[in-house]
């Protein structure tokens, strides 16, 4: 078969596959930015003391847990225009990757916060600091030291994830794959650049959960 | 103008059991194949072999590397180039079995070396040779630490199960996307999909974290 | 029975038993004190192969366990071996901890092996423990079915790996109970321990070692009234006033 691969197509391809590369990779951030923020978000709402709001964030969160991204990706592609709400194809799907990575998100913080010894808080209070006080002196900065490993492992799901808005269109890194399968009939060629670039941003992403989880070694009590 | 949508999808609900049944075959089969192979790979990875180890474990990285919407499309556009003639379901089930395989994997070799090295000691110190050891004394006490992951994995796949939608296997996806087509109301349509996963991960994630309250709670400390 | 010459063994880079030779007769008891990090732990794992040595020569029941092509599984059936950590199978009676190891080494049938499993337990004091899992058995308990399990191979030698230090002070004289009654049995013992009184009542020559070092070995009379190293010296002063 290698007699056959046609490296000379890829080269072709070659600012097709860079410029979806790029694509791919704005849609993530994008989409991850957005996840940070719902998760946050949903993660106050969920431990909170006030009831409704904890209920209404428990069920965003078991119905993302619940249900495959690409029936929610679809549901707001094809349901939002018939509420009137027309959003590019982009939107949509940075809105669909950043629910759906939000309600993980919202699960990481979760844990991460429960996980600061109960002692510290007690302290915190005991010294009279009020409840921003203390979430942004103490409890904040341990979160966010636990939670950086599982936040890296997310974000890597969160570009494999974006695979999927190649179904609706959008000009990213699987659709560059789609293309030249139709155009020149060579889904070998196509798919397997197309696989090459995520591993390339998968070892990057994973490179730096290591280096994160040495650094934040001192942080393990 | 909604009843009548909701009449269609009404009309529609044949079509999407059959959907679902689909997802279920595409599912269980794969389930099936990936976590027999996952066990295999995963007692391999555990093991001390100093070539099958890293073969198996650069695989498994490069499939949790890349999108599985991207391996369908190799597998079931790559094989026919080798001869192999593929229809969407019969590559799905390849797939989502590879990708259940790699993830299985991964959960069974954790779980194995989590036993305590004495017991492997004690088994040997016995004259038991390697197959006797997995199958008696660390596998059974393995199992207790696959099992809750491994039923959270399950749910995982029957989700990854949505993207083979993609290259035509007529699943419960499949059915949303083909009658919001006609039946303009995506939110009624994909509501209606989103129910029906619902419907059958929600009790298997349910299962997972009573399985993992139960094992850890169980854990007996050696007394000393 | 067991025989050292010149045996040399590496952890990488530390050298952990510097040319060791020692000879075991049958029924005899040997006890091998040393301070931690001797290296007495490491020689009788030896014995058995758990860690491999790399130079010199073991041989067990003329077995020449230094080659690698000899067939440890027969040889490991004839030893037995306890473990500070006691290693018994948590999901299994005690019972069935002893019987596996005969039902699939030596392919006893179910029958036989319980029969030998049921009387090698009642032997250490726990023949109303059958169907108790090691969760339900004290340490003292657990440390005696591991002894059990070892005896139930009918071996021709048993190893003790510190047997007592993980046990609770008020569990260690039934352990200790069941080891002096296998000596009086004529059973080949090699046992590292700390617990000197048992040395003195039942050993027939104490070693010490130092450094991966087979300092001295003698009887126990002379081992104890007069020990000829300074580092002999040190170690039974230390150990003998608390």
């Amino acid at each position: 078969m290698l007699e056959t691969f046609n490296f000379r197509v890829i080269i072709e391809y070659l600012p097709l596959f860079w410029s979806c590369f790029l694509a791919t990779l704005w849609l993530s951030t994008a989409g991850l930015l957005g996840a940070l923020v719902i998760g946050t978000l949903a993660c106050g709402m969920r431990i909170g003391r006030y009831k409704p709001l904890a209920i209404a964030a428990s069920a965003y969160i078991e119905s993302i847990r619940s249900t495959p991204l690409l029936v929610q990706l679809f549901f707001f592609y094809f349901g939002l225009p018939s509420l009137g709400i027309r959003l590019s194809e982009a939107t949509t799907g940075i809105l669909a990757l950043a629910l759906n990575s939000g309600a993980y998100m919202a699960e990481i913080i979760r844990a991460g916060i429960q996980s600061i010894s109960y002692g510290q808080v007690e302290a915190a209070v005991a010294s009279g600091l009020n409840y921003f006080q203390r979430m942004r002196h103490i409890i904040l900065p341990q979160a966010i030291g636990m939670t950086l490993p599982p936040m890296l492992g997310q974000a890597i799901v969160l570009v494999k994830d974006s695979a999927l808005l190649s179904l609706i269109s959008l000009p990213e890194l699987t659709r560059a794959g789609q293309i030249m399968t139709s155009e020149r009939f060579m889904p070998a060629e196509g798919f397997l650049t197309s696989a090459l670039f995520y591993l390339l941003i998968y070892y990057i992403l994973k490179g730096l959960t290591h280096w994160s989880q040495k650094r934040l070694i001192y942080m393990q009590t | 103008m909604w009843s009548f949508y909701i009449e269609q999808l009404i009309h529609s609900l044949p079509f999407f059991l059959k959907g679902l049944w689909m997802t279920i075959a595409v599912s269980g089969l794969s389930l099936l194949a990936g976590t027999v192979i996952g066990f295999i790979w995963g007692i391999l990875r555990a093991s001390r072999s100093r070539f099958v180890k890293p073969l198996i474990g650069a695989w498994v990285d490069v499939v949790r590397g890349t999108p599985f919407l991207v391996q369908v499309f190799i597998i079931f556009f790559l094989l026919p180039e080798f001869g192999i003639q593929l229809e969407a379901f019969p590559a799905a089930v390849i797939a989502l079995s590879n990708l259940a395989a790699c993830f299985i994997c991964e959960i069974v070799a954790a779980g194995i070396q989590a036993v305590p090295a004495g017991q492997r000691e004690a088994a040997t110190s016995t004259g038991l040779n390697g197959v006797q050891q997995l199958r008696y004394v660390i596998l059974p006490q393995s199992m207790r630490i696959i099992l809750p992951p491994l039923v959270g994995q399950f749910v995982l796949l029957i989700k990854d199960s949505s993207v083979v939608s993609a290259i035509g296997v007529m699943d419960v996806t499949r059915v949303g996307w083909l009658t919001v087509q006609r039946v303009p109301q995506g939110l009624l349509v994909f509501g209606l999909v989103a129910v029906l996963y619902f419907v059958i991960c929600y009790p298997l994630i349910r299962i997972s974290n009573s399985l993992e309250k139960r094992m850890s709670a169980g854990v007996t400390q050696n007394k000393m | 029975m067991i025989e050292f010459r010149d045996v040399h063994k590496w952890f990488g880079e530390l050298h952990v038993l510097k040319g060791i030779n020692l000879k075991v007769d049958p029924a005899e008891v040997l006890v091998v004190c040393g301070p931690s990090g001797s290296g007495k732990s490491t020689l009788i794992r030896c014995i058995n192969r758990l860690e491999p040595i790399q130079k010199g020569a073991l041989i067990v029941d003329t077995m020449k366990v230094h080659e690698s092509k000899t067939n440890m599984t027969r040889l490991r059936a004839e030893i037995g071996f306890v473990f500070q950590q006691f290693n018994l199978y948590p999901h299994m009676t005690a019972l069935q901890n002893v019987t596996l190891a005969p039902m699939k080494v030596r392919k006893t049938s179910k029958k036989v092996a319980e029969e030998q499993g049921r009387y090698v337990l009642e032997k250490v004091g726990l023949g109303d423990k059958l169907n108790q899992y090691p969760a339900q058995l004290s340490g003292g308990q657990q440390q005696r079915v591991a002894i059990a399990r070892g005896l139930c191979m009918r071996p021709k030698i048993m190893l003790f790996d510190e047997p007592t230090s993980a046990l609770d002070p008020e569990m260690i004289n039934e352990v200790l109970e069941v080891m002096r009654n296998l000596a009086r049995e004529g059973m080949t013992m090699i046992v590292v321990t700390h617990e000197m009184g048992f040395a003195r009542e039942v050993s027939h020559r104490v070693a010490f070692m130092d450094y991966g070092e087979l300092i001295e070995i003698a009887p126990p009379e002379e081992f104890f009234s007069r020990p000829k190293s300074e580092r002999t010296k040190l170690f039974l002063s230390k150990i003998l006033t608390h």
